[in-house]
């Protein structure tokens, strides 16, 4: 039992060797806690970067800022994500900015977070509450209109154009839905919008299917379609192209991938809307450091949005979008 | 049987260190978690602040009237795989109460019913259709599961406030509670279910099957009946703990705490509970349960990454348990 014991402390502390090497500490450090909803994707780890360049940026200019990025244990795990926010509260970190998997279940950490004078700034989707200060985040119905143009002009304004929604009660994508479809009837009153009520669901695999159920309804008869995020894009995608209809339509799509860009590049997707995740990181961290120096933030912050077509995708300014440098920020 | 003196001395000693071991091990072990987080970390009066405690103590409520469950099916020698899935369902059809105007003391009493509905549905197929408690609860893992994605329509069941929602906050109201009003009731719970299993007919019932179940039904225990009622009861506390999963995220969520079977069955092993039954206390779960949200509010604290940390739960996971394996080898030989 000693023994084991023994043993089972050598491993923790050998284990914190590599952790005990923090930065000589400023005359007053802010520790800003980020909290993705996961920590694998590429999305995330953008925000990260940006995060981590926001504190570079900052510390140089004599304010000394730490990040400490902590996402939930298990993925996509409400309670585990609460948890964490918790654990920053007790912490003491000086503010914490936090991506919520729920605009529900985050409100009561980040309510009691406040009370115990630990400030939040959300991103990337929002929470019900006023008790945060800002919410710093991409603007969903510019994206959604930003497509609606791209479509509109590839048709010269009249045609069939299809939009298959992503699912029922997400948020984000509905606002991308919904600006796409007022800006279409505004702009380009002459596209017809033949199918507007389905919906993708949330994997690659039911997106393609309820594509294929769609493209089969259709036919040739639709010369446009759009698609709010990565899965019903990838979906639409991989249905266009196994019956061979693949470049045949005006297809603009929403997020990015590398499949995505390869199909730009074959002709078989003409846009694709891009949020810019490693600006969020950045801006998040910025707002928050921004609120704690007593400076005024607005409730509501653009990260940008901007859609990405062949003829722009060599572009410097795509570019650095599409491959933020993740190795300068992220060691 | 060569010199029966000699063999009982040593059965003695071997007792002896036996319920040393039991009583002190998880508590040893609570302590040396603390401690050694305390002197890694950077701000240790901030880790064993009181709010700090507060925070641990009301992460540890669902594992823990779970694990006061779990430890009595496990006692039996028995194993329960669906825990996470009755903590989502039950969870999701308390939400649904209130959400259809139930007043939220009935829509608590139908969570917990429903937690013990699946127990006496776990018992009957484990008696009845004589499915190993492994395989009857691993298929009740995906039934329930799939109920509570069923019932709530695939997402998440929203609900208007009620005092439900104030079962896990960090400030208790009134502040005089000092911690969450859950905490207290996984206190009480974890009283009553020590008295109940060391001191009650009950409750040696349970050793006895657990123990040596042809032995405990040849004393004339009614085995079959007595695994139906393990489960049963054991069922109420994890529909509680589905009450209290969705106080803490005020809303039901058919998909929350997929894997944390796992968490309860670490918090009793590491609490010295056996998996080959006859082995366990309440008071060792409960400190099990401690010992699992010390490391990650720890491990976070000191700012170390995820895979530390579940590396590091694992690691104790097995510690434990190969410290079980010794202590019944011991306890034979």
């Amino acid at each position: 039992m000693r023994k084991l014991l023994l043993i089972l402390v050598a491993l923790t502390i050998s284990v914190s060797c590599n952790n005990k090497t923090a930065g000589p500490a400023g005359a007053k450090k802010l520790t800003i806690a980020v909290i993705p909803k996961g920590t694998t994707h590429e999305f995330w780890k953008s925000i990260h970067a940006g995060g981590n360049k926001a504190a570079t940026e900052l510390s140089a200019q004599g304010t000394n800022v730490e990040v400490i990025w902590k996402g939930p244990l298990r993925e996509d795990d409400r309670e585990q994500q609460i948890q964490v926010v918790e654990g920053f509260t007790t912490q003491g970190v000086n503010g914490v900015v936090l991506a919520p998997l729920d605009d529900r279940a985050l409100v009561r950490p980040v309510e009691e977070a406040k009370r115990a004078g630990v400030p939040t700034v959300i991103i990337d989707s929002g929470l019900q509450t006023e008790a945060i200060v800002s919410f710093v985040a991409t603007d969903n119905r510019k994206g959604g209109s930003l497509a609606a143009d791209r479509l509109g002009q590839l048709l010269n304004g009249k045609g069939k154009v299809l939009l298959l929604r992503y699912a029922e009660g997400s948020a984000s994508t509905t606002e991308r839905e919904e600006g796409f479809l007022s800006e279409m009837k505004a702009k380009f009153p002459n596209i017809e919008l033949a199918s507007t009520d389905q919906y993708a669901g949330a994997t690659r695999d039911t997106a393609k299917r309820a594509s294929e159920n769609l493209l089969n309804r259709f036919g040739d008869d639709v010369q446009g379609i759009f698609t709010p995020n990565e899965s019903s894009t990838a979906g639409m995608l991989l249905a266009l192209q196994d019956i061979n209809k693949a470049g045949k339509v005006s297809f603009v799509g929403f997020d990015t991938s590398q499949v995505f860009i390869d199909a730009m590049r074959a002709g078989q997707l003409h846009g694709i809307v891009v949020q810019n995740p490693f600006n969020m990181g950045y801006l998040g961290v910025r707002t928050m450091v921004d609120h704690l120096l007593g400076k005024p933030v607005e409730k509501k912050i653009d990260t940008g949005v901007m859609i990405v077509t062949k003829e722009n995708l060599e572009t410097p300014e795509v570019q650095s979008l599409l491959h933020p440098p993740l190795d300068q920020y992220l060691k | 049987m060569v010199a029966e003196v000699k063999q009982n001395r040593a059965l003695l000693t071997s007792a002896a260190l036996h319920t040393w071991l039991n009583r002190l091990g998880p508590v040893l072990g609570l302590v040396l978690v603390i401690v050694i987080f305390s002197i890694l970390m950077k701000t240790p009066e901030r880790f064993l602040s009181p709010n700090n405690l507060r925070i641990v103590l009301s992460q540890t409520v669902i594992v823990a009237i779970g694990a006061i469950g779990m430890t009595m099916i496990i006692i039996s020698g028995g194993i329960d795989l669906a825990v996470g899935s009755t903590i989502a369902l039950t969870g999701v059809i308390t939400a649904l109460g209130i959400h259809s105007g139930l007043a939220p003391s009935l829509a608590l009493a139908s969570g917990i019913l429903v937690g013990g509905l699946v127990g006496v549905i776990d018992g009957l197929v484990i008696t009845r259709l004589k499915v190993v408690p492994f395989i009857a609860t691993l298929g009740m893992l995906g039934v329930a599961r799939g109920t509570a994605k069923w019932v709530a329509g695939e997402q998440t069941v929203n609900m208007a406030d009620t005092w439900l929602n104030e079962l896990l906050v960090m400030f208790p109201n009134p502040p005089w509670l000092l911690v969450a009003p859950g905490v207290w009731i996984a206190i009480i719970l974890a009283i009553i279910a020590a008295i109940v299993l060391r001191n009650t007919v009950f409750g040696r019932r349970v050793f006895a099957l657990g123990s040596n179940e042809a032995a405990a039904r040849a004393c004339g225990i009614a085995t079959d009946r007595l695994k139906v009622w393990i489960y049963a009861l054991a069922g109420l506390l994890f529909g509680l703990a589905g009450v209290m999963q969705m106080s803490r995220l005020r809303q039901g969520d058919p998909t929350v705490a997929a894997g944390s079977e796992l968490d309860i069955i670490a918090a009793v092993v590491i609490g010295g509970g056996s998996l080959n039954g006859g082995e366990g206390s309440i008071l060792g779960s409960m400190i099990g349960a401690l010992i699992m949200a010390f490391l990650r509010n720890g491990c976070q604290q000191i700012g170390w990454p995820n895979y530390i940390q579940e590396i590091i739960i694992g690691a104790i996971i097995v510690v434990a348990v190969a410290l079980d394996r010794w202590r019944t080898s011991r306890a034979v030989s």
